[in-house]
């Protein structure tokens, strides 16, 4: 059996006195993809931010190839965000920067590789999402769906081991969201282990190996989709799958 | 304003006669003042140029340069000594703290010995005994005679002179006005906010002798011999030097120097003085002031922002004691220095400081306009950095950038885009308010303004010249500074 590349155990988080995570225990294997589905205020956003400690967990662990992110210093933490790559809901691309510098900026400043280097790599990324001849522009001229490839190939820049994804193509206008989907198919395809957090039930049926159904603070179901979509366990489930498929 | 000035100086007065207690007890023994002066090689002269013929500013072979009847007898005492004389300006206001900061080595400004200021400092013998004048506008002649008749009107005298403190004794019914500058004075005469100017004879002889308009009346101010006459003042328990120099002075009295060659010297002076007013014939001194107001300005908004920015990060520090004592302390400057007058913090970094470091007068005006502007700054940093949308600094964490990196390269420029017009602002108000160093004696645009007013006895000209140029800087200023801001915009 191959080791888990994300464990979490017991994971608990509360923002004051309100509970969002209540107690989680799942893992994630290498090249698997992982969609994550549950209604809206269900804790998705929180429980991803854990996995690279963007936020803090209030108890339990979060192990990442096989070190335990809560109990490390600041500066581990930060190598192994590294390896975490993050796509958000809002893009988040750097406004002062032309695309071309947003994908270069983290691999110059945190990993020290040489300008040309950099550049070149960039130029391949940007391919690989169909923008090259976007390089020089600014996020402010992108469409979104550009701007959310250009997010995933500045993330890809770091060579991460996991990509994490929160809503990527919620604040998408509906012709755009299949060409991300498309780039995160493609990722899927070469074997990229994804934690995706989305409401698009086509691409958690034809991509994902697991769907995690996730309310009240806890994963309810973990399941293939096949078994998932067509038969939930769960009355939550059920109840959810009945609102969304209607 | 004016009466928290008052009482910043007395303050600071008290402070300096505790410190100079402290040593002149401890020097009581042994006074270096003269042999201090001996090694230095030079003598320190402060003076306020603004009051001739005992001293005012003249243009020297195209060199602008103090000159007058108290300069002479400077140089006469220097000369004694055996070592040079240094000439440094300021307003009459802050020369006894300037000699008790050990700014300057002695003050000769037409000072009247009066009892209070024998307490705070060492007097010579009088080296001239003069009187008192009321100077008026000469269409008033027939209706004023002497300091009784201005009841109900308003007379001027210069702020923290004995011609203040006696005008305001010895008349009933009649306003006093104080003013820094007699210049001001006579321009507040000759545009009729008040009737008259209560000052010494010969620079009462000395205005009406270069300006047509003007007439001199007795002032019959009832007054003793130390109020009238003029002395040089020197750091208390100078024993030594003090009695030197009366070897000069008593010289100067014997020989009648001050009538027969000072004097009429001082009043070449101002003959040639009037003869060209005009003021390009004066564009040197514009320019002299035009070149400190940038040098002021532009290292002020270099190191002020330098400050900004570490303050700012200060304010925001969280986490332990440490940076919860940094951002403790980083938020009481802020508060302070924006809660105190920028003037007050000029003049407490000039004399204040000038207790423990011996700084420039140009150095001191930067370095306060620094901190200064330094709390200014910060607030507009700190509000830049926190307008910066918190989800950029999460993408740039989840990169693996560490908190200084992602401060550096993706908040700190997003936060100066933002608040470059505010900056901006910053730029051109500091190149309006360094102004305000012009109090401690530095040579920028209001400065030299006074200088050429005093020269040419104009007293609105310059004013509007340097109100041109200075529209002209800012102007310019924000011409650049708009250009640069479309530069930046990329969304
Ligand atoms: N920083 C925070 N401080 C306080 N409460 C928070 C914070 N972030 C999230 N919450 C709360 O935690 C709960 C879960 O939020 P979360 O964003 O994780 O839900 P979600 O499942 O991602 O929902 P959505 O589908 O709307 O994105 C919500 O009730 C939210 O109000
Ligand atoms: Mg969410």
């Amino acid at each position: 059996m191959t080791k888990p590349i994300i464990e979490v155990k017991n994971l608990a988080k509360n923002f004051g006195k309100n509970p969002v995570l209540k107690d989680i225990t799942e893992q994630v294997n290498p090249g698997q993809v992982i969609v994550i589905i549950g209604p809206s205020g269900s804790g998705k956003s929180t429980f991803l931010r854990c996995l690279n400690l963007l936020e803090q967990p209030t108890s339990g662990e979060v192990d990442f190839s096989g070190e335990n992110l809560t109990t490390l210093d600041t500066k581990r933490v930060n190598e192994l965000r590294e390896q975490m790559g993050m796509v958000f809901q809002s893009f988040n691309l750097f406004p002062n920067m032309s695309v071309l510098e947003n994908i270069k900026l983290a691999p110059m400043k945190v990993k020290h590789m040489a300008d040309d280097a950099a550049t070149k790599l960039a130029h391949e990324l940007l391919q690989q999402v169909n923008l090259d001849d976007h390089a020089d522009a600014f996020p402010a001229s992108l469409s979104g769906g550009q701007a959310q490839r250009v997010a995933i190939a500045r993330a890809l820049a770091m060579d991460p081991k996991v990509m994490l994804f929160d809503e990527p193509t919620s604040a998408l206008d509906p012709e755009m969201v299949g060409e991300v989907l498309n780039v995160m198919q493609e990722l899927a395809n070469q074997g990229m282990t994804m934690v995706v957090v989305t409401h698009e039930m086509g691409f958690a049926k034809s991509v994902a190996d697991q769907v995690w159904f996730m309310a009240d603070g806890f994963i309810q179901e973990s399941n293939t989709p096949d078994a998932f979509f067509s038969n939930p366990q769960t009355e939550r489930a059920q109840d959810f799958l009945s609102k969304i498929l209607m | 304003m004016k009466k928290r000035l008052v009482l910043f100086f007395a303050l600071l007065l008290t402070l300096v006669t505790g410190f100079t207690a402290m040593t002149t007890t401890a020097n009581a023994a042994t006074d270096n003042s003269l042999t201090k002066i001996e090694k230095k090689g030079t003598l320190v002269m402060g003076t306020s140029p603004d009051y001739p013929p005992y001293e005012f500013q003249a243009t020297v072979h195209g060199k602008s340069q103090v000159v007058g009847m108290d300069v002479a007898v400077g140089k006469k005492i220097a000369k004694d000594l055996g070592v040079k004389l240094v000439v440094k300006s300021m307003s009459f206001d802050s020369l006894l703290v300037a000699l008790q900061t050990g700014k300057v080595d002695m003050v000769i400004s037409g000072m009247n010995p009066t009892p209070a200021r024998r307490k705070n400092v060492d007097f010579s013998h009088t080296y001239y005994q003069g009187g008192y004048s009321i100077v008026i506008n000469k269409s008033d002649k027939g209706i004023y005679k002497d300091k009784d008749s201005f009841v109900g009107k308003t007379i001027g005298a210069q702020t923290g002179s004995t011609m203040y403190n006696e005008s305001k004794k010895q008349t009933s019914g009649t306003t006093v006005k104080g003013m820094t500058s007699v210049s001001d004075l006579i321009l507040a005469l000759q545009s009729h906010k008040i009737q008259g100017v209560a000052m010494e004879k010969p620079s009462a002889q000395a205005y009406v002798a270069n300006n047509k308009e003007l007439a001199a009346i007795p002032s019959n101010f009832n007054l003793s011999a130390s109020d009238t006459s003029a002395s040089v003042a020197f750091a208390k328990g100078s024993t030594a030097l003090v009695n030197k120099a009366n070897k000069s002075v008593d010289q100067i009295k014997r020989e009648n120097l001050v009538n027969k060659q000072y004097l009429p010297a001082a009043g070449k002076y101002l003959k040639t003085n009037t003869v060209n007013t005009s003021m390009f014939h004066y564009w040197k001194a514009f320019l002299t002031g035009i070149e400190y107001t940038l040098i002021i300005t532009v290292c002020s908004v270099f190191f002020g922002f330098i400050l900004g920015v570490l303050l700012s990060l200060a304010r925001m520090a969280k986490g332990g004691v440490f940076k919860t004592a940094l951002r403790w302390l980083a938020t009481a400057y802020v508060e302070f220095i924006r809660g105190t007058p920028m003037m007050v913090q000029v003049m407490f970094v000039y004399f204040g400081l000038g207790l423990i470091v011996n700084l420039p007068a140009l150095t001191s005006g930067i370095i306060a306009i620094s901190l200064n502007s330094g709390a200014y700054v910060a607030e507009y940093i700190r509000g830049g950095i926190n307008s910066v949308d918190n989800g950029r600094t999460e993408a740039a964490r989840s990169l693996g950038m560490s908190s200084g990196t992602t401060m550096r390269y993706v908040i700190l420029p997003q936060a100066l885009k933002n608040i470059w017009p505010s900056l901006g602002n910053e730029f051109i108000t500091l190149i309006k308010d360094s102004s305000i160093v012009s109090i401690i004696g530095v040579s920028e645009l209001i400065f030299q303004s006074n200088i050429v007013r005093s020269d040419t006895y104009r007293g609105v000209a310059p004013i509007a010249v340097i109100m041109v140029l200075y529209f002209i800087l800012t102007f310019t200023a924000s011409r650049i500074l708009n250009y640069f801001e479309r530069r930046m915009q990329h969304d």
